[in-house]
């Protein structure tokens, strides 16, 4: 009863050494180890007596698992703050102290000379994805872009700093000439070959969402869940996860908290018996790290699995099982 | 140039006082004065302090011997950052009236957008909290499973033990979201 591997009953035990029988906490708080022994003893004050058993509990309990794959990307930013950023580089560009070469490379190097060579290039303009622009001339005033440049976009900030990162001098001090100049390799594309076929199944999918696993039962589409057998929420979440979707993925169950659940009243005759029973389901909130789905051989029945967005479940999932889980899923 | 000016200006203005008062003896005097500059000071350039002539009566070959002293290894980054640490500070952003109008414009508009950010990530927050308290708070009222009591999973949900410590967050298989994917995007054939 003493909770031995809790950290915080470590700390208080010494405070609480004067009452040898029993300490404060254990005194108040249930814990759900002792509870079945509780039963039995009795001697711990506030632990329920069994509830009567006059009729069985009209749910059946089932834990279910909303295994989710995280964003692998950054969003994609609003044109707006695009050009808010723009911007405010520009008139930083007019407050900041000039760029003083001399700290920054020695002199007759070849790193001066590629420096010197790529500023040149950008009409002395210091900042690599600024276009031309001086912030400390004449014609400082004019540091807004014109309607419909595309300046600004993330696209051009990438190509001006793939182009600035490819090296125009050679170690031996020689420019290299333009046809030999090795460009850097572009970053991969944040649109995947599985959102161009629209294959539903792979995980590099929609890379800047949260998708979803939802698997097709017999009752439709919904998230893999089953019927508790003596186990508690987390651990039957476990075991559905591994029954149903294989043991191949890296995974990680994010709390012992359910997330969402879904009720489905009983069924019950004219004299309040029991004609059908009703379900409970909680659901766990799992995270994907690597592996894939694998419904070989489940128990349950299931034959296809999808890995979806919120919008695309929204369409795939009965309008009352989707009202019970949209609260768990976030925006992105 | 604007000093002499202005002293040129104050000694006409002076000459032309004496031009009226006293003798053209003064006023030639004070031309002079003028060509040397010195306004305030009554003494002449020959009495001005010189420099003490050297101690030991050395020869000025050795004191140029001196100054080619070996120089510190750091010799010259410090005469970079000495030379380039004081390098004024620019003026302040200064804009016409329309101008001025367009910032602001563009300054409360960004004020909104990230009010409306907020508001979205205040609101998607305790849409997610609300649902798991529904959740628990149904759990609570649970019986089961088996013969278990009531808000028996309630009370294991809620337990904390073993969730946070060195091995509860597997960060060693996390990623940072970055602006372009890995080359491979996702691992799909992870084995147990």
């Amino acid at each position: 009863m003493m909770a031995a591997s809790s950290r915080g009953s470590r700390a208080v035990r010494g405070i609480f050494s004067s009452s040898p029988t029993i300490c404060s906490r254990c005194a108040t708080t249930r814990f759900y180890s002792a509870a079945a022994a509780a039963e039995i003893k009795a001697s711990v004050t506030d632990a329920a007596p069994p509830p009567p058993t006059k009729s069985p509990y009209p749910y059946d309990i089932r834990s279910g698992l909303v295994l989710t794959r995280p964003p692998l990307l950054t969003r994609t930013l609003h044109p707006f703050e695009n050009a808010y950023y723009f911007y405010q580089k520009r008139l930083e560009e007019r407050l900041n102290t000039p760029f003083i070469t001399s700290i920054y490379f020695k002199p007759d190097t070849a790193a001066q000379l590629d420096w010197s060579l790529k500023v040149q290039e950008r009409g002395g303009t210091v900042a690599k994805e600024l276009g031309t622009y001086h912030g400390k001339s004449s014609k400082a005033w004019d540091d807004e872009l014109k309607v419909g440049d595309q300046l600004s976009s993330q696209e051009s900030v990438l190509n001006s700093l793939l182009k600035d990162a490819a090296a125009r001098v050679s170690d031996d001090a020689e420019v290299i000439a333009p046809e030999d100049v090795v460009p850097v390799e572009r970053p991969v594309e944040r649109l995947s070959e599985a959102d161009k076929k629209n294959d539903v199944r792979r995980l590099d999918r929609q890379m800047e969402r949260t998708l979803y696993l939802v698997v097709k039962g017999p009752d439709g589409w919904g998230f893999p869940a089953d019927v508790l057998k003596d186990e508690n929420l987390h651990e039957g979440a476990k075991r559905v996860m591994d029954q149903a979707a294989g043991v191949n993925m890296n995974t990680w169950l994010v709390g012992r908290v359910p997330v969402a659940h879904l009720v489905q009243e009983p069924v019950l005759g004219k004299s309040g018996e029991v004609q059908k029973k009703g379900q409970k389901t909680f659901f766990i909130k799992g995270r994907i790290m690597a592996g894939q789905a694998d419904l070989k051989g489940n128990p349950f029945g299931y034959t296809d699995f999808k890995w979806l967005t919120r919008e695309e479940l929204e369409k795939e999932l009965a309008p009352e099982y989707f009202r019970g889980v949209r609260n768990m899923m976030a925006d992105r | 140039m604007a000093s002499s000016t202005s002293i040129t200006g104050l000694f006409s203005r002076l000459s032309l006082l004496s031009r009226n008062t006293t003798s053209t003896a003064t006023a030639t005097a004070a031309m002079t004065s003028t060509s040397t500059s010195r306004l305030f000071s009554t003494t002449s350039s020959s009495l001005a302090r010189k420099a003490p002539p050297p101690a030991g009566g050395s020869a000025p070959k050795a004191v140029r011997r001196n100054r080619q002293a070996p120089k510190s290894e750091n010799f010259f980054r410090i005469r970079t950052l000495r030379r380039n640490m004081f390098s004024p500070a620019p003026p302040p952003l200064r804009m016409a009236r329309l101008r001025y109008l367009r910032h602001w414009t563009i300054h409360r508009a960004w004020q909104l957008f990230r009010r409306k950010q907020h508001e979205a990530i205040d609101k998607e927050r305790s849409r997610m909290h609300a649902g798991m308290y529904n959740a628990c708070e149904e759990l609570r009222k649970t019986v089961g499973p088996g013969s278990r009591g009531e808000g028996y999973l309630y009370r294991v949900a809620m337990e904390k033990k073993g969730v946070y410590g060195l091995d509860g967050v597997p960060i060693e298989y996390a990623r940072f979201q970055t602006d372009s994917p890995a080359k491979e995007a996702w691992n799909h054939e992870w084995k147990r």
